[in-house]
């Protein structure tokens, strides 16, 4: 099935080159007996440069030693011998130190971005030998984002971590947290939502959200248990900022900045080249990520699975050919084989067919699905956050950043890009309400769109969440406003005072701006970054799909598709819901919702863009912020809030500062925080 | 006055690369770090460390990789690794052999899509012309043994259910011949090769057929200390006491280092005579501090009757085919290339 898509990929080629040739039975040989003329090197049919012109430019341009940044590490090749030297010393002092060292980098140190191996052996010789002078050593270049890629003078904000000075837990504390408190409910008895949402409880917040009475107990007790949201190392790191500042010009100023204008039009292949780690090692292209689509199981259900797969990929090939005879057989053939399958696979291909359906058969575009914010919409919303552990996720790492930025801060504002339920913050007004310093003035401003008849949704959560931070006695203050696209919202509705420490938190919104009729109008999201600028924030919490699911050609963003909601699909199976359960068919009939907008929309009414890590973050990088590293302390929490709530086979990876979840090897959502 | 510490980091730095010397030393200061002295393992600081990188299926310098589930109860799942053959006069329908590898990391570290051996299995897959299954097995102290060599065992069978149905139709390149399949592995990978070895020895596999194991710098050990351990201890990136603390965490509670799994012709070994074998070669680094055992197992394995091709590299420390950016890197992959060409 995978040999098809490398089949589809250069055929896709041709069709771009004008090639009528058309893709018939999908020939099922091997990748061999393809023509030889096929250049597949070439990676990508959207004009992203083949790897070759990936490593020239790596090389010439950011000097970066080859070897090393395939392992996932970068270092200057002009720096090897100091980075060695580092190394050699750092090796010394453990010597020395011993185990009281080890146990120390070990446990209580916060590591931070570890591809960047200059500044990670350096924070770890601040940890060890504070008094050793770094000033001694030569400046070593700090791999920021910003720095390669606008060629900007900036500090070199060296994320260093810091000992953690309070008790630190174990691998296994999660009975701590089983133990931890009684869970808060939160009721929504005059919830507008429909039947069954009143008996949902909002517990399911990593079940740290407990009554006033056993938090004072456990303030007494000095002990922070549980999920904590750790209060220190971004303070400290500001601190040292100062102090490690390498404030030299970006060594490629010249030719960086023309490699980037040449290649403007395709920013994406820039990124590719000086991305995270992982993004290094993909040309930006079609077919970049890879399906766990095989599936063991029976022989017969593994290869209905091909088929489906194939007659999917095939349908959508006389989509992109304007073959509708073609097509349309093709989804009845589907439907028919489908039909009495098992397992994700089924499902899959049903949210497909039916979305190629939809886009063969041109649908109102008043019906369009996805670009609906209505209650049904919610409740689905709601649904997938319980299921499955991406929302929870993306909340949890948004919420540990945002603690972080906030320390010391005594009056401090979120503005959530969409605020739904509200989900997010109860664990943020409970983990505020638990700083040693005391909780600050909590403002939360909600956005969110316009509701049919009328009801203020959103005043209704923060009434709810009003409620939860007087239990804990933090002062709160609540805002709606409502808009119905984000580019609605001007920065004066915000009422962002003097003095108060702004977060701005999107969960999955951006990728919805990123439409514009034509090139000479930007995308709403050039406009709402810069309002989001404008604003000063702290930190700006992002949290996207990990895909590339904006391709202008259709043929490529439904086989990208295919392959992540495959793996979403998949992903659903370890969440330990019973089969043909209500949840499970509630949390596929959300992503199903994604699926038809991708597949069967086009224009404004498109809006699930997604695009992946690498591009937000040069997409940031280029409108002025700089990136906030998450650390090994909020990656060993997000693993272990998994171990609680799902099953074998999510997997959590750093990569660059950021971090992604993801379904064994493919990451499939990614958080990444930033400031200005 | 230098220190004995700055003596031997010196003198490994002579003999390797300066990124090599690097790459080495970092892993070292990063499985170092994780390893706690009461013996028990930081697994969620070891994964934040581990670069990984993703499968592409689009080619990247000539080699196109996928991802695919093995086993969804047990959660193993495997990298395959397709060399793309775009040189028009080859013959396309020329057989390629399939190597089914085991990646290294004591049994303990490392992953399928770890970026260190993403590149390594990508070398194997473009310059030995192999398509490379990389399986992802599960991992001590979690799992400890048998569960790497059965979960290597589960990826065999796998392997047959794609031949013997259509399956492998719709992915396989059909230039894969699954009849000349080669087991290899690094370090401890090269362990799982031989006890898997053994293992598919007496399995019907068919049409799946193991001609030969490759074991690059095999993690073998037991109670004595051999001379070289003592000589090497410390000098070249490994140490006696983490070879112990590994051995610890993936036998058996309770067992030492002379248990089979280990020792492989110790007190406990298994008579290997009567056992059908593929033939071996085995790659030992001279400096390595394991290969006193190493040497032990080609003999005993000579001595069983089996047939194993032995290369020393001179000079070479672990970890020296991480990059290929040394003769001993090519020398590897000339010995592999003949010896598969061999065994076919």
């Amino acid at each position: 099935m995978d040999q098809m898509l490398d089949v589809l990929c250069s055929h896709d080629k041709h069709h771009k080159d004008g090639d009528g040739h058309s893709v018939a039975a999908v020939d099922h040989g091997s990748i061999a007996s393809r023509p030889a003329k096929n250049q597949l090197h070439e990676a990508g049919s959207n004009g992203a440069p083949s790897s070759t012109l990936g490593k020239e430019m790596t090389a010439v341009n950011v000097g970066v030693d080859e070897l090393l940044a395939n392992a996932g590490y970068k270092v200057r090749a002009s720096e090897l011998q100091q980075v060695a030297q580092r190394l050699e010393h750092l090796e010394t002092v453990l010597g020395a130190a011993q185990e009281a060292a080890l146990s120390h980098l070990s446990t209580e140190a916060v590591h931070y971005n570890p591809s960047d191996l200059a500044s990670w052996i350096e924070c770890m010789l601040e940890e060890l030998a504070p008094n050793f002078p770094v000033d001694s050593l030569p400046h070593l270049h700090s791999f920021d984002q910003s720095a390669q890629v606008s060629g900007c003078l900036m500090d070199d904000p060296q994320a260093c971590g810091r000992q953690n000075q309070q008790s630190h837990q174990e691998d296994d504390a999660h009975s701590n947290i089983v133990d931890y408190s009684e869970e808060f409910i939160l009721d929504y008895e005059e919830t507008q939502y429909g039947s069954g949402f009143n008996d949902h409880n909002l517990n399911g917040i990593f079940g740290n959200i407990c009554s006033l009475e056993q938090l004072g107990r456990k303030r007494e007790a000095g002990m922070k248990q549980g999920f904590e949201l750790n209060a220190q190392g971004m303070h400290q790191r500001e601190q040292k900022r100062g102090k490690h500042s390498i404030t030299q010009p970006c060594a490629y100023s010249g030719s960086s900045q023309e490699a980037y204008s040449q290649t403007s039009d395709n920013p994406v292949v820039f990124s590719s080249v000086y991305g995270s780690n992982q993004a290094s090692l993909r040309p930006m292209g079609s077919c970049i990520h890879q399906p766990t689509l095989l599936q063991d199981g029976s022989d017969g259900a593994q290869e209905s699975g091909v088929r489906l797969v194939h007659l999917l990929l095939a349908c959508a090939e006389s989509v992109q050919r304007d073959d509708l005879i073609a097509a349309e057989e093709l989804v009845r053939d589907i439907r028919v084989l489908a039909a009495p399958q098992k397992g994700p696979m089924r499902r899959v291909a049903t949210e497909f067919v039916e979305a190629l359906a939809r886009r063969i058969y041109s649908f109102n575009s008043q019906d369009t699905i996805g670009n609906q914010r209505d209650s049904l919409s919610e409740l689905l919303h709601f649904h997938f956050y319980e299921t499955c552990p991406y929302l929870k996720f993306a909340h949890f790492t948004a919420n540990q950043a945002i603690l972080e930025a906030f320390e010391n801060q005594k009056q401090v504002h979120v503005i959530d890009f969409n605020l739904m339920h509200g989900l997010q913050w109860p664990a943020l007004i409970q983990a505020l309400a638990l700083r040693p310093e005391g909780p600050p003035f909590l403002r939360i401003t909600g956005i969110g769109p316009p509701q049919p008849g009328g009801n203020d949704v959103l005043q209704e959560i923060g009434v709810k969440l009003a409620q939860l931070a007087k239990s804990v006695n933090v002062e709160f203050d609540f805002r709606g406003v409502i808009a119905a696209k984000l580019d609605d919202v001007k920065p004066w509705m915000l009422q962002v005072s003097q003095g108060e420490a702004v977060a701005v938190n999107s969960i999955m919104q951006l990728h919805r701006l990123l439409y514009s009729e034509n090139s000479a109008t930007p995308p709403p999201i050039v406009e709402v970054l810069q309002s989001v600028k404008s604003l000063n924030p702290r930190i700006v919490t992002i949290v996207e799909h990990e895909a590339i699911h904006n391709s202008p050609i259709f043929l490529e963003r439904f086989t990208e598709a295919l392959h992540y909601y495959s793996t979403m699909f998949d992903s659903l199976e370890a969440c330990n819901l019973p089969a043909q359960s209500l949840e499970l068919m509630l949390a596929e009939t959300y992503l199903g919702r994604e699926i038809c907008n991708i597949v069967a929309c086009e224009g404004a009414e498109r809006v699930e863009r997604h695009e992946p890590l690498a591009q937000w973050q040069m997409r940031m990088c280029n409108s002025g912020f700089q990136p906030l590293h998450l650390g090994s302390n909020a990656f060993k929490q997000a693993r272990m809030l998994l171990t609680l709530f799902s099953g074998e086979g999510y997997a959590v990876e750093e990569t660059g500062g950021c971090l992604t979840l993801g379904w064994q090897s493919r990451p499939l959502l990614a958080a990444s925080a930033w400031r200005c | 006055m230098e220190s004995t510490d700055e003596m031997q980091l010196e003198k490994a730095k002579s003999v390797v690369p300066l990124n090599t010397w690097i790459l080495i030393s970092n892993l070292k200061l990063a499985y170092n770090i994780t390893r706690r002295p009461d013996g028990s393992f930081n697994r969620h600081l070891a994964e934040f460390l581990d670069r990984k990188v993703g499968a592409n299926i689009s080619p990247v310098d000539g080699v196109s990789t996928m991802d695919v589930n093995i086993d969804r109860v047990t959660g193993v799942w495997a990298r395959i690794f397709i060399p793309v053959n775009f040189q028009s006069e080859e013959s396309r329908e020329d057989k390629i052999p399939v190597f089914v590898y085991f990646h290294g990391g004591s049994f303990v570290h490392s992953s399928a899509n770890s970026a260190i051996y993403d590149a390594v299995c990508r070398s194997f897959a473009k310059l030995c012309r192999a398509m490379v299954i990389s399986v992802n097995f599960r991992r001590s102290p979690e799992y400890r043994y048998p569960v790497a060599y059965e979960d290597g065992f589960t990826v065999l069978k796998w392997i047959q259910l794609q031949a013997l149905t259509a399956l492998g139709n719709a992915w396989l390149p059909s230039n894969a011949d699954l009849s000349h399949c080669f087991l290899v592995g690094d370090s401890s990978g090269a362990n799982i090769v031989h006890h898997l070895g053994v293992m598919a020895s007496t399995a019907d596999l068919y049409p799946v057929c193991i001609c030969g194991h490759i074991l690059l710098m095999p993690m073998f050990g037991g109670m004595k200390r051999t001379p070289v351990e003592i000589r090497l201890d410390g000098q070249y990136f490994v140490t006696i006491k983490d070879r112990d603390y590994y051995w610890q965490s993936f036998l058996p509670e309770g067992a030492d280092r002379d248990h089979p799994a280990c020792n492989i012709f110790g007190p406990y070994s298994e008579d290997l005579t009567t056992v059908p074998l593929a033939p071996s070669l085995v790659l030992i680094a001279s400096l390595d501090l394991l290969q006193d055992w190493q040497k032990e197992y080609v003999q005993g394995m000579r001595d069983s009757g089996k047939k194993v091709e032995l290369v020393v590299l001179e000079h070479a420390t672990v970890g020296f085919f991480l990059f290929p950016n040394t003769e001993h890197f090519h020398r590897v992959i000339d010995a592999i290339s003949s010896f598969v060409k061999r065994s076919i």
